[in-house]
């Protein structure tokens, strides 16, 4: 055997020593080609282990169908809040803030937490829903400032959360809503604010600076997200789109349903979305009534869900069935994604809208357990 | 200081590309488990243990590239012993050492993804353990076939022996 290797490599004419070297260069080049093949899918995988396993046990404490249905047959908002405190996830909050607060604020730690460990390829859109809470705590502060709450009361509806919280706290003791905007100055939501202050003075409302914000919030979280490069940003694509366009959805629906023209309503909606582009946006804010806006939906994966609400709300049941319907329909959409990816941004997604949607359910029972005698049954109509 | 001759030289070759494949595929894979029993460990610190153990389990495959090569070493004559004096006897010590590196290259990354996964897994629902144990052992299969080729070779190879 050796003699014929040798004997082959005479014939070649090559030293034995050169043709070791060859021999070894060889395996190298093929020892670096399987490294830097079989590397690329771990390359992939490997930033999103550890925050996988940090939302996946987080995802585990959610509250599950025997303790949701527990927590509906509460008496009263005294049960429902001990029930709460015997939860590690909002014990902590509920020994601070009153219920609804805790709620809020334990959500707002939860979008900060993902966003502080997600990987970066998919940040700035966790960044960006983060946002929600500064959003959030804006309006309660530009209404505080309207109907007049002193500045106890109005620092008891900000939420101790997100960026601006400090600049916020600030505001509290400011003496109007243009002295509000006017402190916001520098902060990216000083110019947009600034801009609804005209329409603002002409209908005596705080309508526009909530509009502005919301359309200025889906433009950012629409574009936080890159073209779609792999499939965690697909999906992130796909989760983020849909969330917009569930947004504009409900907001022509409303509007239609309070009889909005094309032209009051257009300058409150951002001009793109994920399946509804700004053609069909456009169609669907100048049909006449919810009906139209339902029938020009016809072709797009919205209009199925849309249907039995719409007999509903025909049957003289309020405006909310479209939204507890589409909201379910995120719900199960963002679940379906979180299976699409397991080992990347898929169980993110998936803790997330669990996460809200148990939030979003717990507010719901809260306020009907405020109400004497509230039946069962219909708040388990209202939930998500 | 030993006389290193062509097929000893082959050998030792061999013996690098043992633990140095295996290594790559068994500190890959590790790295990706402990990534993941690190994020459990900080949400629930009862992990710490089971995230132990699912991060152990991708250190077999170095385990089998090190022993292979330890082998090499000892029957080409770098730690004692006889000299391979045949070319044909150091190129086969090159096949031992590739089927157990890069075996243990491939099985030690899979490997990784799946204990990482379980360690997940593990944390949101305690009743995956057993199961995730079983899931994790499977990529097992393919560092021991690298380890049983190697150790063939080395037998009818005339190196052990």
């Amino acid at each position: 055997m050796a003699e014929d290797i040798a004997t082959l490599i005479s014939q070649l004419n090559i030293d034995p020593q050169v043709f070791m070297v060859f021999l070894i260069v060889a395996l190298m080049i093929v020892g670096a080609v399987v490294v830097v093949v079989a590397s690329r899918p771990i390359l992939d995988v490997y930033p999103y282990l550890n925050p996988i396993a940090k939302v996946r046990a987080r995802k585990g404490r959610l509250l599950d169908d025997k303790q949701m249905s527990e927590i509906l047959e509460s008496n009263n908002i005294e049960e429902f809040s001990s029930y709460l405190r015997g939860l590690p996830d909002y014990a902590p909050y509920l020994a601070e803030y009153p219920i609804e607060k805790s709620l809020d604020v334990h959500m707002a730690d939860t979008y900060k937490f993902i966003s502080t460990i997600v990987p970066n390829e998919v940040k700035d859109s966790f960044d960006v829903l983060a946002t929600k809470v500064d959003i959030a705590n804006i309006k309660a502060l530009l209404t505080a400032k309207e109907v007049g709450y002193s500045n106890e009361e109005t620092s008891n509806l900000l939420l101790p959360s997100g960026s601006l919280y400090n600049d916020l706290d600030r505001l509290v003791d400011a003496n109007s809503v243009n002295d509000v905007i006017a402190g916001l100055d520098g902060t990216e939501y000083g110019d947009i604010l600034a801009d609804a202050i005209p329409k603002y003075e002409e209908e005596g409302s705080l309508l526009p600076f909530s509009n502005a914000l919301d359309k200025y919030y889906l433009h950012k979280l629409l574009h936080s997200t890159k073209v779609p490069g792999n499939d965690n940003t697909k999906a992130i694509y796909s989760y983020i789109g849909t969330q917009v366009d569930m947004d504009n959805l409900k907001l022509i629906i409303r509007a239609k349903a309070d009889g909005l023209d094309y032209d009051a309503l257009s300058p409150y909606l951002i001009s793109e979305g994920y399946q509804l582009r700004e053609w069909k946006l456009k169609d669907l804010m100048e049909s006449d009534s919810v009906e139209g806006v339902i029938s020009s939906l016809d072709g797009t994966k919205y209009a199925e869900i849309l249907q039995e609400p719409l007999s509903r709300y025909n049957n003289g049941e309020s405006i909310s069935v479209f939204e507890n319907a589409l909201d379910s329909y995120f719900a199960d959409y963002s679940h379906s994604l979180s299976l699409e990816k397991p080992l990347g941004v898929g169980p993110i997604i998936g803790f997330l809208s669990g996460k809200e949607r148990e939030i979003k359910n717990l507010k719901i029972i809260a306020r009907a357990k405020r109400e004497e005698g509230f039946p069962e049954a219909k708040i388990q109509e209202m939930l998500v | 200081m030993v006389e290193i001759v062509l097929g000893t030289a082959l050998a030792a070759l061999g013996a690098g590309i043992a633990v140095g494949f295996a290594g790559l595929g068994s500190g890959l894979g590790q790295g990706m488990a402990a990534a993941g029993s690190v994020g459990a460990v900080a949400e629930d610190g009862d992990m710490f243990a089971r995230g132990i153990i699912f991060s152990a389990l991708c250190e077999t495959q170095a385990i089998y590239g090190f022993l292979i090569a330890i082998l090499l070493l000892v029957f080409s004559g770098l730690l004692g012993g006889k000299p391979i004096d045949n070319i044909a006897i150091g190129i086969v010590a090159i096949g031992a050492g590739a089927a157990v590196g890069f075996a243990g290259l491939g099985s030690g990354m899979g490997q990784g993804i799946v204990a990482g996964s379980s360690v997940g897994a593990i944390v949101e629902n305690e009743d995956m353990f057993a199961r995730g144990i079983i899931f994790s052992a499977l990529p097992e299969t393919q560092a021991i076939y690298g380890f049983l080729i190697a150790i063939l070779l080395m037998v009818f190879g005339n190196i052990l022996g």
